[in-house]
């Protein structure tokens, strides 16, 4: 390692041979870095994927402009907004057709838990759609959405939090399982594929008239949710326009698709506390790396203080002694966030596994907390280094 | 032999036939502290020593040895007089140019500072990358030639704790003259070895310098090595007391 290291810096590596010369401080640093780094690669996944999550079930409708209630907050708070807004929104110029949707959060037992007692109860998200209608670009949907005319038939998303493989084998042979909701029963004719966030267990599909009878509080003229699809060739943000104009008043919002999916992660971001909580994850992980790195090179520093102060008799300038603090820095970057960024892969396949949440790691983020993680060492070096600055070679003698 | 002149000796005086003095020290004067805990350690100091010389300097604890040492070797600012070393005035001289004048001169320290981590031959390689910039190609075997010199052919890579106090010092010395400097300052070089190993390092050094035609100005109370000296400079109180001329270098039998 020392001859690789002197052959690509063209000079003795100091820094690491002064590193590898203390293996327990140096591995205690390794340790440091990559808890640093795996804090913050955790802290960022769950974010990415609470972000991810929330807007999941926005990229999977079928729609260019939603109305919603100027107050909704996210899935499971649209609250709603009077159908007829809808009916005046159908009539605008450009817009092709459309259908209002029935999102609530409904009891249920669990499926495969029946035997214990009445069954593990949970809360399920359930989306009341036209069955005559494709509201949803979901593989399989549009082709199971048909038998949903039938009252008291549901799909389910096979995404669903816990273990549920013996039902799902049970739907896909066919078998029509049955398992109560809302406290009724539900027969399950299909399948479909959005997946679990934070704030739902899952979800189900069933038709606008099962879901009123599942949630007798529900009206068919209060919808929380309207799609409507632009006419081909027609521009979505001007039609949203038009329709804007067209239902002007303060009981309904109109956004297009991208919009909806911005607010609803702005909302996250900007308005929630829960951004700020990873954030401050993130800040508290660098910070921890850090103290961790300052406290190594510091040690090291005053360590080698006399042969810091030789070397500056002999000739060497602070400048190249701040380079052996910066490739100490380097090397404890590295090898600190490779095994940090493994640990992580390792966890973030535990959480997909574990609870069916989709979290994944983009090449971005790799590259993002590696430059974090450099940027630490950096720091902690040009903190660690304002020590050796003061190695006073006279003191030598 | 045995005069006691002050320290400012001519070249004819030591026999020496280069124009330009290795170092020239004119009015030094130096102290530490302010008010009333200010001491006053060189006064008044005047000395030239020749390139080839070998100088003991010598005197009691405290007398300003190791201070003139700091201020020739450029580790020191000037606070008054004047000191040029290898032609260079160090009057006024910033960071930069003070380094410029230890890279001109090997270093000997008293504990030798080897550093922990490297091996004898690594040390020796700072000698030359203390000198900043390119390596030159035939760095590693300058290095190695070098500890053969010294005799530590078959301790090359051994680091300083496989080393005994002798051959670290030797290792000290190979760093100190691998990047083949005109001047070496030596502190106490022999204070933390035995009197035959002592003795060997300064003959050793000695026959370097001749060979090399180096001066050396060697700060030491050991008295046993007093014949390896070309001269001997006593100080007392921050004052030159006495500077004997042992062997005139022209008359040098190694030269």
């Amino acid at each position: 390692m020392a001859r690789l290291l002197q052959a690509l810096f063209g000079r003795t590596p100091l820094g690491w041979l002064q590193l590898a010369h203390h293996p327990l401080r140096f591995s205690m640093a390794i340790t440091g870095v990559a808890f640093a780094v795996l804090m913050v690669f955790m802290q960022l996944g769950f974010m990415n994927m609470l972000f991810d999550t929330t807007v999941m079930f926005h990229r999977q409708l079928k729609a260019d402009i939603v109305l919603v209630d100027p107050a909704a907050r996210s899935l499971i708070d649209l609250r709603t907004f009077p159908r007829r807004r809808f009916i005046q929104a159908m009539g605008v110029e450009g817009i092709a057709d459309g259908e209002t949707m029935h999102i609530g959060q409904l009891t249920w037992i669990k499926p495969g838990t029946e035997g214990h007692g009445k069954g593990e109860r949970g809360i399920i998200t359930a989306f009341g759609i036209r069955t005559d209608h494709e509201t949803f670009v979901t593989p399989g949907v549009s082709a199971e959405q048909g038998i949903l005319s039938i009252t008291g038939t549901a799909l389910f998303d096979t995404g669903s939090r816990g273990d549920f493989r013996a039902f799902i084998e049970a739907i896909q042979a066919g078998q029509r399982p049955q398992t109560e909701v809302a406290g009724k029963t539900v027969t399950f004719e299909g399948v479909f594929r959005i997946g679990a966030s934070f704030g739902s267990e899952g979800s189900i599909i069933v038709s606008d008239q099962t879901f009123l009878a599942l949630s007798p509080k529900a009206s068919p003229g209060l919808p929380n949710l309207g799609v409507l699809r632009v006419k081909t060739g027609a521009d979505p943000t001007e039609v949203a326009h038009r329709v804007r104009a067209a239902v002007a008043g303060a009981d309904v919002k109109v956004l297009t698709l991208e919009e909806f999916i911005t607010e609803s992660r702005n909302f996250l971001v900007k308005e929630s506390p829960i951004a700020y909580i990873f954030t401050f994850g993130v800040i508290m992980g660098l910070v921890v790396g850090i103290v961790i790195v300052i406290q190594i090179l510091s040690t090291d520093v005053q360590d080698h203080m006399p042969e810091y102060a030789t070397f500056k008799a002999l000739g060497f300038t602070n400048r190249s002694l701040l380079g052996i603090v910066y490739e100490q820095a380097a090397i404890l970057t590295i090898a600190g966030f490779v095994p940090g960024l493994l640990v992580s892969l390792g966890l973030y396949e535990l959480v997909r596994t574990g609870v069916s949440m989709p979290i994944t790691m983009p090449p971005d983020r790799v590259l993002m907390v590696f430059a974090m993680t450099a940027t630490m060492c950096v720091l902690a070096g040009t903190i660690a280094m304002r020590r050796l600055s003061r190695a006073d070679p006279a003191e030598v003698f | 032999m045995g005069i006691a002149i002050p320290g400012d000796v001519s070249r004819k005086e030591v026999g020496m036939r280069s124009t330009l003095p290795a170092i020239v020290i004119r009015n030094l004067s130096h102290g530490f502290g302010e008010g009333e805990s200010h001491r006053q350690v060189l006064l008044d100091v005047n000395l030239t020593i020749w390139p080839g010389e070998v100088v003991f300097l010598m005197g009691p604890s405290g007398c300003g040895k190791t201070t003139l040492l700091t201020l020739v070797g450029a580790l020191r600012a000037l606070q008054q007089g004047e000191i040029t070393v290898l032609g260079r005035s160090l009057i006024g001289g910033r960071e930069s140019e003070q380094v410029l004048t230890r890279r001109q001169v090997g270093f000997i320290f008293q504990a030798h500072n080897l550093h922990r981590s490297l091996t004898a031959l690594e040390n020796v390689r700072m000698g030359l990358e203390a000198q900043g910039g390119a390596l030159p190609p035939d760095a590693d075997a300058r290095c190695r030639a070098m500890l053969d010199t010294v005799g530590l052919a078959d301790h090359m890579h051994k680091r300083q704790e496989h080393l005994s106090g002798g051959q670290r010092q030797r290792v000290a010395i190979a760093r100190a003259l691998v990047s083949r400097p005109p001047l070496v300052l030596a502190d106490e070089p022999t204070a933390a070895l035995d009197s035959t190993t002592g003795y060997e390092i300064i003959a050793l050094m000695r026959q370097l310098a001749k060979e090399r035609g180096l001066s050396i100005l060697i700060v030491t109370h050991d008295s046993r090595i007093l014949d390896l000296a070309d001269r001997v400079i006593r100080m007392e109180d921050g004052r030159i007391f006495s500077d004997e001329i042992r062997r005139s270098v022209a008359n040098t039998p190694e030269q």
